[in-house]
């Protein structure tokens, strides 16, 4: 065959490759909203970077040769804000996405790649399980789990997931480890689909019980955030690795000077009400503290007497672990306490400094807590914290009780503590002490109750903490921002230029 | 119009109910105040919707979990 021949052959099945599964499913999925494979590459990633790999990839069945365009499951790599990601986006219209022998080679491949060359792994989710005919029977299934790493995350790069659509098996496994986690609305994260699962059970489930955004977001916490739309979820997925670096072994990313804007300090002295029954919404203080626009909340909806975001301050990436008053009055419950640890594990494996704002009564008490196993939450969370190498610089805003004031920080557990004015740390509120202490009923006796409570509440003060170095500085709250700036200059590990120890790096992903 | 409930998220009692049966409210609106942990802990609309009953009353003492209100979404 002279070369002419050769070529006008490649470009034909190049040609074929890239119509994936065909018009008429493709015209069906943009009638449905929802973005191709191919388009969602290009939509994530900068203009014109993608460069794909395994193009010509089929099925390993012969009779499936024609049917199987790039194997279903698009792969290559980009860039993303000009650094270089390995991205793979899954084929619903070629055969469901489904896994093979050779799509998982595929995968496997990008992911090996990024991880030798430290580069951040992008997953576009959406397929169906494992391809079935070819996975059925014991020879089938003994080619499978060849490969003893697949599952195995040790956070050398950071990984992203969008969920797109349905998700089951492979998608869902490599989704479930990653760092971030976003999801279409109407998209489905689950074991199996809704018709096997209920062929498996003889009972009827809905889809969206099964693994809707509802469920995720709200429930299980297995995702970050939620998105309306394929390209709202793509952008959430650039903005995440924004944060971080391209590996582990270098420090985030830092904005130039010429692009942030600090936000007006003043808000501070009317966010948070000096009364201490009243509460706020402490995501308005991180605002006011953080790098305009760049306050990016992980698991929103997930635990939320606990907020955990990125953002920056002053260009610098940092994470943001906050207690939320307006939440079970900022007590922190198991829930909230396992997305505190997952986040500190992400922010300890990619040299990521932490804040930690508290306003707390401590961690909520109850018969529900408990059974959910309250006591190994809270321990989980402070073995992280105890753990993480990065520096932590934790902020007192106003209430601090009992071994929740530890878990943010306080004694030795941050390299630095700073307290407003208006803090107040003890064991346990003061009216529950007197209560506590002295056996008082503040119905039954209401004057004694008020007299042992404000006897409970002296020494408590911001003055009382620094006079014995409890903390190392009393602050206006004006000053949060510039304060924590400084604070994180002055920790910052020098010898390693930012890089931390990573004894979180092999935590699990989920808790 | 799905309909839900919102459950009491802490132990606690029920110091004022701010919203009303009929209320159109946006996420995240206050629907009552609960005392607990010495602290006046508002009970938020968890989505927009349209608050269809309440089920306890001021003064109330309630659970954790337990359904303090229904309402329907508006999406």
């Amino acid at each position: 065959m002279s070369f002419k021949d050769q070529l006008s052959e490649l470009a034909n099945r190049q040609k074929n490759a890239l119509a994936m599964g065909g018009q008429e499913k493709l015209a069906k999925r943009t009638e449905q909203g929802y973005l191709d494979a191919r388009s969602r590459v290009d939509f994530l990633l900068d203009q014109d970077s993608f460069r794909e790999v395994g193009l010509l990839a089929k099925s390993n069945v012969k009779a499936d040769r024609d049917c199987t365009p790039a194997d279903g499951k698009v792969s290559g790599f980009g860039r993303i804000y000009g650094r270089d990601i390995g991205i793979v986006s899954n084929d619903l219209t070629v055969k469901g996405a489904s896994s093979s022998e050779t799509n998982a080679k595929k995968i496997s491949y990008i992911k090996n790649t990024a991880t030798r060359s430290g580069m951040p792994l992008v997953f576009l989710g959406e397929s169906s399980g494992a391809r079935i005919p070819d996975s059925m029977g014991a020879e089938a299934m003994s080619q499978a789990g060849t490969d003893p790493q697949q599952y195995c995350r040790r956070r050398e790069t950071p990984w992203a997931s969008a969920i797109l659509g349905p998700c089951f098996g492979s998608s869902t496994w490599y989704s479930c480890i990653s760092d971030f986690l976003v999801m279409r609305k109407g998209a489905v994260l689950a074991v199996s689909s809704a018709r096997v699962t209920s062929l498996a059970i003889s009972e009827t489930v809905d889809s969206e019980e099964l693994g809707g955004w509802r469920l995720h977001a709200d429930k299980t916490g297995l995702i970050d955030a939620v998105a309306d739309t394929d390209g709202e979820a793509l952008a959430l997925v650039r903005k995440f690795l924004s944060y971080l670096p391209a590996h582990s072994g270098e420090a985030p990313p830092v904005v130039p000077l010429k692009d942030w804007t600090a936000p007006d300090k003043e808000k501070l002295l009317e966010l948070v009400p000096v009364e201490r029954a009243k509460t706020y919404d402490v995501r308005k203080v991180i605002r006011a503290i953080a790098d305009e626009d760049t306050y990016f909340p992980l698991k929103e909806r997930f635990g939320k007497a606990a907020v955990t975001a990125l953002g920056r301050i002053e260009g610098q990436s940092v994470g943001l672990l906050a207690t939320n008053p307006m939440i079970k009055g900022g007590a922190m419950d198991p829930d909230a306490c396992r997305k505190a640890t997952g986040f500190l594990v992400m922010c300890d494996s990619f040299n990521i400094p932490v804040v930690l704002l508290t306003d707390t009564p401590g961690f909520l008490v109850g018969v529900e807590g408990e059974k959910k196993g309250a006591p190994a939450h809270i321990m989980n969370m402070m073995h992280a914290l105890q753990l993480m190498s990065m520096p932590k610089i934790s902020l007192i805003l106003r209430k601090s009780y009992g071994q929740a004031f530890l878990n943010l920080g306080g004694g030795r557990n941050s390299d630095e503590m700073a307290v407003w004015t208006s803090a107040d740390v003890s064991f346990m509120d003061p009216g529950i002490g007197a209560s506590v202490v002295y056996g008082l009923n503040p119905n039954d006796n209401p004057e004694a109750h008020a007299e042992a409570t404000e006897k409970l509440r002296t020494d408590t003060s911001a003055y009382d903490m620094a006079a014995v170095f409890g903390v190392q500085n009393v602050i206006d709250p004006r000053e949060s921002r510039s304060y924590l700036c400084n604070a994180l200059k002055t920790h910052k590990n020098r010898k390693t230029n930012g890089v931390g120890r990573h004894e979180l790096a092999n935590w699990p992903t989920y808790f | 119009m799905s309909e839900f409930t919102v459950e009491a998220e802490l132990a606690g009692t029920v110091w004022k109910v701010e919203a009303k049966v009929g209320d159109a409210l946006e996420e995240e609106d206050v629907i009552m105040i609960m005392e607990s942990m010495k602290m006046e802990i508002p009970v938020l609309a968890p989505e927009t919707g349209k608050l269809l009953t309440i089920q306890v009353a001021e003064g109330d003492t309630v659970r954790e979990g337990q359904v303090l209100v229904t309402m329907t979404a508006s999406s």
